[in-house]
């Protein structure tokens, strides 16, 4: 696994896409620590921005690469290496070089501009995020043969998560706000990734204007620091379900 | 011991039956040329032996040991594709570190079959994004052929290569047959077959219609060209079959 991973990560390392998502996380966290007068203010601004953008630009990437490097994988596919090490390796340099990208675009000027724990909860929040959507990516490739279908569908996943489900879950607080559906409500914004990673901040920033009817019954059920670890098992959850996916269905797929 | 074995080997996409009770055995130091038309089958049987489709019905064997899960087999077995695609940002001295590393190999990146013939040895430093389809095909030469292979899996291995380098490879699958090594190898031109192979097999429609010594071909047929014997002999195993119902 660490030779494929090795060598993706040094292909990955001089992919211009990588650089440019890092000077675009640069530039946009510059831009909005600069425009802001408070940093705690631009720092809600930058995770409202990064909590769209890490997923999408991380789905959307993984499934590209995946599909550019296909014909790379039958290469390695017909070495002595079990497919479970070629997607494991390839999955984690993708990972890695995402989470790097992050980290230097956006970790650095928070980390300068505003050294507190909601900063580095938005940071843990955006890695899990790049790990989450390389999973949920990687699985999409696998499963469809078509580059076009799966960058579509990549898209409609992440459409989903950022906006559609959150506008679902308010519907479901308002039609039945008359009964104690709170229990329920904590399961059900797990099951949207992006959700658990703004809830994770907000508990940290502990704004209860902001936090929304999840983060606020997070809040209530968990307390804050409780609920930042439960939103992140869940998110780590988020990683392993569908990597497992992609592995079985990986194992399974002709090339 | 046969060095591969088919053993009704069928492979089925969805309803559609790529390969249809595939059944052969080739032996060590023999050369086969899988030939039959666009669709016939021959890169999915091909890709079968290489693990790369999962068959639907029956087995095959390298060196005895089954095809499946266990990448064991792979050890032993070389292959150079039709169209090669490397990543782009790498170079190609570090493609083939990171196969060696794979393979457990401590040669030299110039060292081994085909680099320096093939010029290889002069680009390690170019990155693969830059190469034209000809200079993939001989970094995909190299790689086949470096791991002295029992079995060698080659898929058109002449398409896009020039003719001196075409020559190179032809002549690195007559000597690596020397050592025993099997090779498998599909082509569209009957003269590389004609040159190459002990035995044609024919693929049509996912069948094997037959597996044969080319000269057993030509004297079944009356014909002294490939190019002549294997439609011939597709027409009479027609009318033999019509012949039969």
């Amino acid at each position: 696994m660490w030779k494929v991973y090795k060598y993706t990560l040094i292909d990955l390392a001089r992919n211009k896409f990588v650089a440019g998502w890092m000077l675009l996380l640069l530039a946009i966290s510059l831009g909005l620590f600069q425009l802001e007068d408070q940093p705690v203010k631009a720092m809600l601004s930058l995770s409202q921005v990064l909590l769209a953008l890490v997923p999408l630009v991380s789905s959307v990437f993984t499934i590209v690469y995946l599909y550019d490097a296909m014909e790379f994988t039958e290469l390695l596919a017909v070495q002595p290496l079990r497919r479970s090490k070629i997607l494991s390796g390839q999955m984690l340099a993708l990972g890695t070089a995402l989470v790097l990208g992050a980290l230097l675009g956006a970790g650095i000027p928070l980390v300068a501009f505003l050294p507190n724990g909601a900063s580095f909860t938005l940071i843990l929040a955006c890695v899990m995020l790049t790990l989450v959507f390389v999973a949920i990516g990687s699985l999409i490739a696998i499963k469809n043969r078509e580059k076009a279908r799966g960058v579509g569908l990549g898209l409609v996943v992440w459409f989903l998560f950022v906006l559609v489900y959150d506008a679902v879950l308010l519907w479901v607080m308002f039609a039945f706000s008359d009964y104690p559906i709170e229990p329920w409500i904590v399961p059900l914004a797990a099951l949207d990734p992006i959700d658990l990673g703004r809830i994770m901040v907000l508990l940290k920033v502990d704004l209860a204007a902001m936090m929304g009817y999840s983060g606020a019954v997070y809040e209530k059920f968990f307390g804050n620091v409780r609920g930042i670890l439960v939103s992140l098992a869940a998110l780590m959850a988020w990683v392993a379900i569908p990597s497992l996916f992609a592995f079985r269905a990986f194992g399974r797929k002709d090339l | 011991m046969a060095r591969v074995t088919f053993e009704n080997v069928g492979k089925k996409y969805g309803r559609m039956w790529a390969l249809r009770e595939f059944s052969a055995r080739f032996e060590p130091g023999e050369t086969v040329s899988v030939i039959g038309p666009n669709g016939s089958g021959k890169t999915t049987m091909i890709k079968c032996l290489l693990g790369l489709v999962h068959a639907t019905t029956g087995t095959i064997t390298v060196n005895g040991e089954p095809v499946g899960p266990d990448p064991k087999y792979r050890h032993h077995v070389g292959h150079m594709p039709q169209i090669s695609r490397f990543p782009n940002e790498l170079k190609i001295g570090q493609l083939i570190d990171l196969m060696d590393d794979i393979r457990g190999s401590k040669k030299g990146r110039a060292e081994g079959p085909l680099v320096r013939d093939l010029g290889v040895d002069a680009m390690m430093e170019k990155r693969l994004g830059t190469l034209s389809g000809g200079q993939r095909q001989k970094v995909s030469a190299v790689l086949a052929f470096r791991y002295s292979p029992s079995v060698l899996v080659l898929d058109e291995p002449t398409a896009g290569l020039d003719p001196l380098s075409s020559g190179i490879v032809l002549k690195a699958v007559r000597e690596i047959k020397r050592t025993g090594c099997t090779v498998l190898i599909t082509s569209h031109l009957m003269e590389e077959v004609e040159a190459l192979a002990d035995r044609v097999a024919y693929l049509q429609d996912g069948t094997l219609r037959f597996l044969l010594p080319p000269e057993d071909l030509l004297a079944a047929t009356g014909q002294n060209r490939l190019s002549k014997a294997i439609p011939a002999m597709l027409i009479s195993n027609t009318e033999a079959h019509v012949e039969s119902i």
